[in-house]
């Protein structure tokens, strides 16, 4: 059968209305221009064409936009991630365990390496292991506890990082760099939003202590709204549900935040500069 | 396809006038019936071209650039883009000039060019955000295209809507099976060509043709 004979009248009807179509006119400035440019070559007058003809990527503005977006998606990111952490202090005969890996206190350049963002360091004994982000925050550590390390602040975006304590107590205390940054800090049953501060997170078996000795801090249970802890109180939030409780800070508490304060207040000022 | 590979395609596409005849009726129909009244290019023009000697570029020009921006014009429907793809389109002969074959005719050469030109253009990103904008009903280019009329204005009201239609109908169709049907119903290539300038077997083809006839025909139906 051939091609007519299948065809239905409908197919045929449209066969010849596409037969029937005219020739569309091309402009006749466009026509006469592109056969110039056409005798001539790209290179003599068809600017033009050659311009227009070529892939957009091609075109070196395209081509330097490509570059330079490639180049600012990689350094962006590397420029903006803040100073990694440094350990400050931390000797004696205990072992912090980093990802499962354990370290004695005493090798500092290899707990030095382990301190990575997101890292689960567990401190089980020894002395406290106090490590920093220059400018923006000094964490101390004591033995007994369970946390994973927060990312340093970014210097422009990403700028609320968020650490775990587990079990046991850690005191933070932030310098100038981090102003504008949020350190949230997640408990079994509080949550704790640190914006410029020194407190310290103390997980027990009854729950979590936060003790504020300078600024603010915004304290909750866990998936619930927090509300601010003024300098020189404290909040307890209960691991059985019971509403939190607020009270003076501790008076330990006071004391050895006031000397972890003054401690590492001028090296964050230092580093600052 | 790159402008090198076409004189690939002017190799595979059988003889100078097209191979196959692309249908019983009388070819009044497609690439003839839109040049320019020049002849055929002779072998020592065709050598010129591949010299890229002025010439012979303007007299392959002339020989087929009403057929090359009536494909390109059929198959994207808009003016201003076919005048761009037409314009990219004599440049990448212009590049690739000295690969034409003289022994053949350049036509499905540079139908194939243009072919792989408008494929570039529905595959670009830009053309995909302008087809979901711009409804063919609000097309501003398209009245602008269409072909000369008579001096008969309500006859040339009639054939412009008809006209208008029949492009409406043929953008509406899937792009493999609009290359399809205009290059065999309108352009007047045979199968085969069409094999060798869309890259698919013959009976592949002619499976696209029999395709798009059938859409074209409800869809001319639907329209009216």
């Amino acid at each position: 059968m051939t091609e007519r004979e299948s065809m239905t009248g409908p197919e045929a009807r449209a066969r010849e209305a596409l037969r029937a179509l005219g020739a569309p006119r091309a402009d006749e400035d466009f026509r006469a221009r592109l056969k110039r440019e056409f005798m001539a070559g790209p290179a003599a007058g068809g600017r033009v064409a050659a311009e227009s003809g070529r892939r957009w990527w091609h075109r070196p503005a395209w081509q330097g936009a490509v570059a330079g977006a490639c180049v600012l998606t990689i350094a962006v990111p590397v420029l903006n991630r803040g100073p990694r952490w440094q350990l400050v202090s931390g000797a004696g005969d205990g072992i912090a365990v980093i990802d499962r890996r354990p370290i004695p206190l005493g090798h500092r350049e290899d707990l030095g390496r382990a301190l990575a963002p997101g890292a689960r360091l567990t401190l089980d004994s020894g002395s406290p292991l106090e490590i920093e982000s220059p400018g923006h925050l000094v964490i101390q550590v004591t033995p007994g506890t369970e946390l994973s390390l927060p990312g340093p602040p970014g210097r422009w975006f990403g700028r609320e990082v968020r650490a775990t304590v587990g079990t046991g107590e850690v005191r933070i205390t932030t310098g100038p760099r981090f102003a504008g940054a949020r350190l949230r800090v997640d408990t079994p049953e509080a949550g704790v939003l640190v914006s410029g501060t020194t407190l310290a997170v103390i997980c027990e078996p009854g729950g979590t202590c936060v003790c504020v000795y300078e600024g603010s801090v915004r304290v909750g249970e866990k998936g619930r709204p927090m509300s601010r802890v003024e300098r020189g109180r404290r909040r307890f939030v209960f691991v059985d549900g019971r509403p939190p409780e607020d009270d003076s800070i501790r008076a330990n508490e006071g004391v050895e935040l006031a000397r972890f304060r003054d401690q590492h207040r001028a090296r964050l000022e230092r580093a600052a500069e | 396809m790159a402008p090198g590979a076409a004189p690939e395609v002017a190799a595979r596409s059988g003889t100078a006038s097209g191979g196959e005849a692309p249908s019983p009726e009388p070819p009044g129909a497609g690439p003839h019936r839109h040049g320019s009244g020049q002849g055929p290019l002779s072998r020592a023009d065709r050598e010129a071209v591949r010299k890229r000697d002025p010439e012979a570029l303007g007299a392959l020009f002339e020989c087929y650039f009403d057929r090359v921006y009536a494909l390109i014009f059929r198959l994207l429907g808009e003016r201003t883009l076919a005048e761009d793809v037409t314009q990219e389109v004599f440049l990448k002969v212009y590049r690739a000039a000295h690969r034409m074959d003289p022994e053949r005719d350049p036509g499905p050469w540079l139908m194939a060019i243009a072919h792989n030109a408008c494929r570039d253009v529905w595959r670009s990103n830009a053309h995909r955000v302008r087809r979901r904008a711009v409804s063919i009903d609000e097309h501003p280019h398209l009245g602008g295209g269409l072909s000369a009329g008579t001096n008969d204005p309500e006859r040339d009201a009639l054939a412009g809507e008809r006209e208008r239609l029949i492009q409406e109908a043929i953008l509406r169709l899937p792009e493999p099976l609009r290359v399809a049907i205009v290059l065999h119903d309108y352009q007047g290539l045979g199968h085969e060509e069409i094999a060798a300038i869309t890259g698919v077997r013959h009976a592949a083809a002619r499976k696209r043709y029999s395709r798009a006839l059938a859409a074209l025909a409800l869809l001319l139906g639907k329209l009216r």
